[in-house]
């Protein structure tokens, strides 16, 4: 097994084409980063119909290129023009910014791409040891252990970093009700399709994520049509010198850890990890008083945490077929589409793919370091693309690849709908990520709670004598109803 | 009633109707079924969760009086009527037609001034997503006037 997995990693770098294309999504992907509002889950929705006609190594390559170089990216925004590039690169303009204005914004991006590559690598390396084993305890796993599990994934909506909690929750509720739309699986009875036999088989998931984050995402840009960008020169990116690699190395080892550890849970994304990131850096910095100024371990702990999520919110998705984040349920999307099963399967059917994949992703680690230090300054500018070009050229790839799909008209409407629908929730504060990751729990949920009911004669409460599955119901419980108790104990004490 | 309470009002009136259309659903002999659930059941349960959460937000309003939420300036209503424009150009005209209506109406509307730039992104977008479309990845589009000539 461990010598398969390293040759079908190693067998990235004698693949040309697959090299070739990992260079180019990750030019993509850096582009799509640094373009406020089109960040990583955007650009992977709408990459997605590009994929289909790929072979399925290269086409969750495209997508996970695109996560780990897009996550990054936003940093360069965020550093040169105070605009994160992706909500993940928020906690990074605290510092990076105040650091650019003080003329030392090479040294930030040097920071931020050195940052960015330890925790990406890191946490692509505990992909690849956690992964299998995760695997292996899964494959004890029956109906209510799973049902347990997606209910977990479902409770861990609530803290989601968009949103409050009982809005991401509205919102999950929401989109495991999209998928109830269309055939019962069980008993073919038609739910909620109103004579239209189109959606017989469901809602497809990649025109409504088109609308829920591209769409939607024009929508709200068009409220940002009037912003002026201000910028700050760089002569170049400046590689850390020893003096910075002493004060930060830490940080970034702490926050590579928090990083994956929040990635790996269901729901969570690179925007939580950065912000943990950035706080616990501050709380065990020597110098907290430089935090907010410009402070390298700042910009630092958010990026390197930002980056270790990616790897880690791909545990979750390619084992359990839980997604880490929005993207992540992109390329959970990608995966089915290409007729990878995530699960026990994968890791023991498709070995040589799984570690093409995660290969692919350490390549692009790298690949995106390079661009990082000799290219930023280039790829600066194309954020100040003016927005009055760039959403029009979104709405023609968003609709085109919504169409492409399925080549029907119909996945084009759901598509401008749903955009829409994520518009206005957007505008009373709900996330849409919710509403995609529910739409994709939806159907396990059901089928494993039908299938534990049938297992148990119908007697539901028998799912609690399982124990992982009452260990999960209960990690479920403790997530919703945790901070409420530990806030109403605190006000006790007090 | 302030505005503020819209918003759950809304998701209430969705929620009990997606129940009043569960309700209507067919019910699949006790043989198919077994032990297990009708297929109205699980949508009647999320809706009901739904319900409860939408009571705990509406109290969560009521006690933080929350802002109300200022209305969106021309370009994003004009965006949507846009989308509605471009449903009736692919429906009645061609796919393509709507895409560059679309493009071009949506640069100037989000301020664009060039009217030459709105015309060649409007033009060249399409015209390179077409090519890579139809050529590389070989998708045929939905026929209409421009399709029906290009595709006989």
């Amino acid at each position: 097994m461990f010598e398969q997995a390293i040759s079908a990693m190693a067998s990235v770098i004698v693949d040309p084409y697959l090299l070739g294309l990992i260079f180019a999504t990750t030019i993509l992907g850096v582009i799509i980063g640094v373009l406020p509002g089109l960040g990583a889950t955007t650009g992977a929705a709408l990459l997605l119909p590009f994929t289909l006609t790929m072979d399925p190594v290269h086409a969750i390559a495209v997508l996970a290129t695109i996560y780990v170089s897009a996550t990054f990216a936003g940093s360069i925004t965020a550093i040169l023009i105070n605009t994160p590039g992706t909500s993940a690169a928020a906690a990074t303009t605290f510092d990076g910014y105040p650091l650019a204005q003080k003329g030392e914004a090479g040294r930030a991006l040097g920071i931020a791409v050195i940052s960015s590559t330890v925790g990406g690598i890191f946490s692509v390396l505990i992909l690849c040891f956690a992964a299998p084993l995760l695997a292996r305890v899964a494959y004890e796993f029956r109906s209510p252990e799973y049902f347990a599990l997606t209910v977990f994934g479902l409770s861990m909506l609530a803290s989601i970093s968009a949103g409050g909690a009982v809005k991401n929750l509205i919102g999950g509720i929401f989109g495991v009700w999209l998928s109830t739309i269309g055939a019962e699986r069980v008993t073919g009875i038609e739910r909620f399709m109103f004579g239209n036999y189109e959606l017989y088989e469901g809602l497809h998931f990649v025109p409504i994520f088109i609308g829920l984050f591209a769409i939607s995402e024009l929508l709200v840009q068009s409220k940002t049509v009037d912003k002026i960008i201000k910028t700050v020169s760089m002569k170049a990116v400046k590689l850390p010198t020893l003096e910075d690699y002493k004060k930060i190395w830490k940080t970034i080892l702490r926050s590579c850890g928090i990083g994956t550890f929040i990635g790996v849970l269901p729901a969570e994304g690179a925007t939580v990890a950065s912000m943990i990131g950035y706080s616990e850096a501050r709380r065990w910095s020597k110098n907290k008083k430089e935090f907010g100024k410009g402070s390298i371990e700042g910009i630092a702990g958010a990026e390197a945490a930002n980056n270790a999520a990616t790897g880690g919110a791909m545990v979750p998705t390619m084992v359990l077929g839980i997604p880490g984040s929005g993207t992540t349920a992109i390329i959970l999307v990608g995966l089915m589409v290409h007729g990878l099963r995530p699960g026990v399967y994968l890791f023991t059917e498709q070995v040589e793919k799984v570690y093409q994949i995660f290969g692919s992703m350490f390549v692009a680690n790298v690949m995106f370091m390079l661009m990082g230090l000799y290219a930023a300054k280039l790829f600066a500018r194309v954020s100040l693309v003016p927005t009055q070009i760039l959403w029009p050229i979104v709405f023609a790839l968003s609709v085109i690849g919504a169409y492409a799909f399925q080549g029907q008209l119909l996945d084009v409407w759901l598509a401008l709908i749903f955009g829409v629908i994520g518009f206005f929730a957007r505008r009373h504060g709900f996330s849409v990520a919710p509403i995609a990751v529910g739409l994709i729990l939806g159907e396990m949920v059901e089928t494993n709670l039908q299938h534990s009911l049938k297992m148990f004669d119908g007697a539901w409460w028998m799912i609690l004598t399982q124990p992982l599955a009452l260990m999960f119901l209960v990690f479920a419980f403790l997530g919703l109803c945790g901070p409420m108790i530990f806030s109403w104990i605190t006000k006790q004490k007090d | 009633m302030k505005n503020i309470y819209l918003v759950p009002l809304i998701l209430s009136i969705f929620s009990l109707a997606v129940i009043a259309i569960a309700l209507q659903l067919d019910t699949s002999p006790e043989m198919i079924v077994g032990d297990s659930m009708q297929a109205r059941s699980f949508p009647i349960f999320l809706m009901i969760l739904k319900l409860i959460l939408i009571g705990i937000l509406s109290f969560q309003f009521y006690k933080n009086n929350p802002k109300p939420i200022a209305l969106e300036k021309y370009h994003t209503w004009g965006s949507m009527f846009l989308f509605l424009l471009f449903y009736l150009l692919t429906v009645y005209t061609d796919m393509f037609i709507g895409i560059f209506v679309v493009i071009f109406l949506m640069s100037i509307l989000w301020g664009e001034r060039r009217i030459w730039v709105a015309f060649l992104t409007a033009t060249i977008t399409p015209g390179l997503v077409f090519l890579l479309f139809d050529y590389v990845l070989k998708i045929r589009f939905p026929r209409g006037i421009l399709m029906n000539l290009y595709y006989g």
